[in-house]
């Protein structure tokens, strides 16, 4: 009989077979490991991440939800509280105002790339995109240097979920507090002193006339700092070991940067590191047979959608010439990433500055040891050879 | 289902079956449809998904929200009375037949 478990470390390290199987066999699966319907197919995905109305966010919306987070994050959070919350953080994130972060961000690449110069393997993730992204989200948020390396840790942890409770470890909840009570320290801070950022503005926003509550303020800030880090991360660490596994690809992007988006997009398609979330039925569905009720879980599969050869002509081929637009690696609809723009610019400019460094590399170490989380997926460690 | 016309920026017109409830944006870009971006996923954040829509029959869409107004305001082409961002228009059979005229630039 056919399982699919996003518990299991056999999906971690490779969920793609099994999602061929949900897709051709099973389109509409209920998976009692997760307690969740699974949607698989493209066409399903983006039909569903429109309507919100039936699909909702506001139960939660990681495939192993944190404790008392639902209903107060913009993820968890349907319309129209959701659009009012997303106005006021989103202006920050809009392409044109990250204009003046460039600069900054190349700085910050530059200096982590000359770090590995005349090294001959190293840890992609310890020695460079953890360094790079915990500075770039401090630097666009403004927080004060200093804890860097105990807020990716626990960025990285909280996100997690234990393979055999199918639930957070004590681990991940302590993550998740020590975030809270870091990202309430910084909230404290721009009270007290507020400067023209975007934690100043939002701590002390107002909808319709009523401050935000103060769980959604907390959870929110907690949120962004988790994505920031670990998603930006994650898929940083995805694409190095796309353009690792692809050598033509990598030479390419090598010699012409100007591929790098379309390698970068190719990348969100093939195996983004968000590879799960999660909505709640508000009405019964009927879809391929099935019959899924008001109340029940459904997971959206968004890295099987990009599989998917009924919108992906030979998807199994990693190919940066594909341009995949519509592709599910962001999510989709009215919960699609808000920090795309921000994703977009800094990993183009951390691997234009990386390859100067180290233009030729490939895996030093396999098999990989994934990150145990039934909703992304990324090594724990990346180590490469330089050549 | 609705058939949507999409005029491409060379004057190549393509028609796509949108599925309802999808936004007219993701039927372009889930169709091939040259001339829109959609860059933001369909969370009215970027701009770079806007049309033209035929003026004659503007008034049977629902009219733009205050995000989409504000987000008009950053076109990257000229912003004309008959501007819309195709993320905000669901498709549905009202809108069969719809042609979107689609601009030089998005970015």
């Amino acid at each position: 009989m056919f399982v699919f478990d996003p518990y299991s470390p056999a999906i971690d390290a490779d969920p793609f077979p099994a999602y061929q199987t949900l897709r051709d066999e099973f389109p509409c699966f209920w998976s009692p490991q997760a307690g969740t319907w699974v949607l698989s197919r493209y066409a399903d995905i983006v039909s569903a991440g429109q309507d919100w109305q039936t699909y909702s966010s506001a139960r939660g919306n990681l495939m192993t939800e944190l404790p008392n987070r639902a209903g107060a994050t913009l993820g968890t959070t349907d319309p129209p509280r959701h659009d009012r919350l997303r106005g006021l953080v989103q202006h920050a994130f809009m392409k044109r105002n990250l204009e003046s972060l460039a600069d900054p961000i190349r700085d910050i690449a530059r200096t982590a790339a000359m770090a590995l110069a005349g090294r001959g393997e190293f840890d992609f993730i310890g020695e460079f995109s953890s360094k790079f992204t915990v500075r770039v989200l401090f630097a666009a948020l403004g927080l004060p240097m200093g804890d860097e390396q105990a807020v990716r840790d626990q960025a990285v942890l909280m996100v997690q979920s234990d393979p055999l409770t199918r639930a957070k470890a004590p681990q991940h909840i302590a993550a998740y507090q020590w975030m809270q009570d870091y990202a309430a320290g910084v909230i404290a801070e721009r009270r007290a002193r507020p400067q023209n950022d975007l934690i100043s503005h939002f701590s002390m926003a107002e909808i319709d006339g009523d401050r935000l509550d103060e769980r959604e303020v907390l959870l929110t800030t907690t949120t962004l700092i988790m994505a920031g880090i670990e998603s930006l991360g994650g898929f940083m660490s995805m694409f190095a070991l796309n353009l690792a596994d692809h050598r033509e690809a990598r030479e390419r992007v090598v010699a012409d940067p100007s591929l790098l988006p379309d390698a970068v997009e190719e990348s969100l398609r093939f195996n983004t590191s968000a590879q799960r979330f999660r909505r709640c039925l508000q009405r019964d569905v009927h879809l391929h047979g099935q019959t899924m009720r008001a109340g029940d879980f459904v997971c959206l599969a968004y890295g099987s959608g990009n599989r998917d050869d009924r919108q992906f002509p030979d998807p199994d081929t990693y190919d940066i010439t594909r341009k995949p637009r519509g592709h599910l690696g962001f999510g989709g609809g009215v919960h699609a990433c808000l920090g795309t723009a921000i994703a977009r610019l800094s990993v183009k400019i951390a691997f234009d500055e990386f390859h100067r460094v180290v233009p030729a590399y490939r895996r030093a170490d396999a098999p990989l040891q994934w990150m145990p989380s039934s909703t992304f997926r990324s090594p724990l460690r990346l180590g490469l050879s330089v050549q | 289902m609705a058939l949507i016309t999409y005029i491409e920026p060379s004057g190549q017109s393509v028609s796509v079956e949108v599925a309802d409830g999808w936004s007219l944006m993701q039927g372009a870009t889930a169709g091939g449809v040259d001339g829109i971006l959609g860059e933001c996923g369909g969370s009215c954040a970027c701009a770079t998904c806007h049309c033209y829509v035929d003026p004659t029959r503007m008034a049977e869409l629902p009219p733009p929200g205050e995000a989409e107004l504000a987000m008009l305001e950053a076109v990257a082409a000229e912003r004309r009375p008959n501007s819309r961002l195709a993320c905000q228009l669901k498709a549905s059979a009202a809108l069969a037949g719809l042609v979107l005229r689609l601009p030089d630039v998005q970015e």
